[in-house]
């Protein structure tokens, strides 16, 4: 570690992080003011509709379901198997996974008709409904997140056992597969859409949440070290890039086993295959695959494994991500089960002045600039939590305090 | 053993006047671009337009509601019970007072487009509310959708839909009861359930 890079270390923390966290506050009020623009003037103002009733909101939860994940496995599957860590980071890492999980509960709250009436969750539970599981699983989730977090940090005094703290890391981890399994699930078992009926979903979106979520830390941490919060080892992100590597490789394996399986008996499989191949949602299908292959490459190539193209790949892994939640969600809906037309009209679908042909040209869904403002608050929210975090929490590695 | 309400449409001798869509819209007090019973064309791209070349045309329709399914895909992923199976009658029912706005239901239903969200308050171009006194009132961002008519139901009647029908295509009873006549019409004529492999089992049967 050089000297500058100590220097730098004692450093952090400043007038930059102050203005950070006032910008993350701002745009968090503006969010919550255009949340009330959407709840005053009705949903109609997104470019949501019944026959694509999801949207931007529901894409950010599942994308941010995943982003959760990297943080929390990273730090506990080392501690789980005994195995070397990843040179402290693990709290910082964890505490990523809890703004994301916070983040994808926000998204589903700004996508309901009446929050006012979430109590009924709690109320009037249908526990068979996979979206009552997801609820339950990630209250779990976030819980025992914090609850990991905090028992690191009494480790690290010795208030809290190793034993003890491993206990709950496997548990954490457990917790983590499920919770990717069964958000996997409120689309997976829906029968309607060809698309997201298959048994490969749940797995596919364990292995994308460990795409993403990897990505996600290497960029943060690579970050914290340059504006000199954390000192890491570089063979410790040398690491971690080589794990990225696997995970994206067998995404992409998943990827490639689900369009062939959609595609090879022809019908109405072969239809989804085309939709992501060459139809409307083509470019975010590339976007992904050459996204994900070149991350593959700098991952596995050593030569390639500098700081700056890392970051670049991992950038391009969490993009690819997102460009895959995007094309299961509108996807999902781009392939009507009865596309018959008939009377179109403000509330059938978001482009609905051209019938039903012209809805499905394209797209059939697009968000409305107030939906990408009120994501935007939601982020703002995120990314307030993460840097409230990073100024009063001990999240630095134990021997590199300096406060 | 229960009822299971349910209806034979017989689509050979409709003859898509959208009377039925209509009544049903009437009588429910749908709010405006609201349509709980539609008439849908199978063959060009827009309504009412045949497939092909002259004079080699073909044409047909169908009017799609709620299927009220024997085994609802709805009913199980509603996480606060807001849309749920009446077991005295089989009819899918949906509690606006509960539901959340998730639209889980309406993602889960494989019969595109026979649940309808109210994207705003609810508004009558007439500008005063129609039909029934005691139908619900209509909610902002609830789902909703046909309930059979639940209020006549509950007076003895047969749904609007049914009633209204000029070509008198549309039967109502008992599909548990092998004397009705929906059960005869159906063992009778030739007929299908819309989409079987979906597995949902719809309580609505059509004559082809």
């Amino acid at each position: 570690m050089s000297d500058t890079n100590k220097a730098s270390v004692a450093k952090f923390g400043g007038r930059g992080l102050n203005i950070a966290i006032v910008v993350a506050a701002a745009v968090t009020v503006a969010g919550l003011a255009l949340w009330g623009v959407q709840l005053s003037g009705g949903l109609v103002q997104t470019g949501m509709r019944n026959l694509d009733s999801w949207g931007l909101y529901i894409t950010m939860f599942m994308f941010l379901v995943g982003l959760s994940a990297g943080g929390l496995i990273i730090s506990s599957v080392p501690r789980a198997f005994g195995m070397k860590g990843f040179g402290g980071i693990s709290k910082i890492a964890v505490w990523t996974s809890v703004c994301c999980t916070v983040l994808a509960v926000g998204f589903v709250v700004v996508d309901l008709g009446q929050p006012l009436r979430l109590w009924e969750l709690f109320a009037y539970s249908n526990l068979g409904s996979p979206l009552m599981w997801d609820i339950a699983v990630i209250s779990i989730y976030l819980i025992l997140s914090i609850v990991y977090l905090w028992a690191t940090l009494r480790a690290e005094t010795g208030k809290v056992s190793g034993k003890a703290l491993r206990v709950i890391s496997v548990i954490a981890l457990i917790t983590a597969v499920l919770v990717h399994s069964v958000t996997a699930w409120i689309f997976g078992l829906q029968q309607a859409h060809e698309f997201w009926h298959t048994a490969l979903l749940a797995p596919w979106f364990v292995s994308s949440a460990l795409v993403c979520g990897t990505a996600l830390v290497l960029v943060v941490v690579i970050a914290l070290r340059k504006v000199g919060y954390l000192r890491l080892d570089q063979a410790h992100v040398v690491k971690l890039a080589k794990m990225l590597g696997a995970f994206v490789t067998v995404d992409l394996y998943f990827f490639g086993c689900d369009l062939l399986t959609s595609g090879f008996p022809g019908g109405s499989g072969a239809e989804v295959v085309s939709m992501l191949v060459s139809g409307p949602l083509a470019p975010f299908f590339w976007v992904e695959v050459v996204g994900c292959v070149l991350c593959a490459v700098v991952c596995f190539v050593p030569k390639l494994r500098t700081n700056p193209l890392v970051v670049v790949a991992s950038l391009l892994a969490i993009i690819g991500i997102f460009c895959k939640r995007v094309q299961l969600l509108v996807g999902g809906f781009q392939l009507p089960n009865l596309d018959y037309p008939g009377l179109v009209n403000r509330y059938t679908v978001t482009d609905w002045a051209s019938g039903m042909a012209g809805a499905y040209q394209g797209m059939v869904y697009w968000p409305t600039p107030l939906e990408f403002g009120v994501a935007l608050g939601v982020i703002g929210l995120g990314a307030l939590l993460l840097l409230l975090g990073l100024k009063f929490l001990p999240l630095r590695p134990v021997d590199q305090v300096r406060r | 053993m229960a009822e299971r309400l349910g209806m034979v449409i017989d689509m050979k001798a409709c003859i898509a006047c959208a009377s039925c869509a209509v009544a049903c819209k009437v009588e429910n007090n749908l709010p405006d671009e609201v349509w709980w019973n539609r008439v849908l064309t199978d063959g060009g791209e827009n309504p009412d337009t045949p497939a092909g070349v002259y004079p080699d045309l073909t044409m047909s329709n169908l009017v799609v509601a709620c299927q009220h399914c024997e085994n609802p895909a709805c009913v199980k992923v509603c996480p606060v019970g807001a849309t749920y199976k009446d077991s005295e009658t089989g009819v899918v029912r949906q509690d606006y007072d509960k539901c959340i706005g998730c639209r889980m239901c309406m993602s889960a239903c494989p019969y595109t487009g026979v649940r309808s969200f109210n994207w705003e308050e609810p508004r009558h171009v007439v500008g005063h509310a129609l039909g029934d006194a005691d139908v619900p009132a209509h909610q902002k961002h609830v789902v909703e959708k046909c309930t059979m008519c639940w209020h006549r139901l509950a007076k003895g009647l047969q749904p609007a839909c049914v009633e209204v029908c000029p070509a008198r295509v549309r039967y109502f009873g008992d599909l548990n009861d092998p004397d009705s006549e929906v059960s005869q019409l159906i063992r009778e004529r030739e007929c299908k359930q819309l989409l079987p492999s979906e597995g949902t089992n719809p309580s609505v049967y059509y004559l082809v």
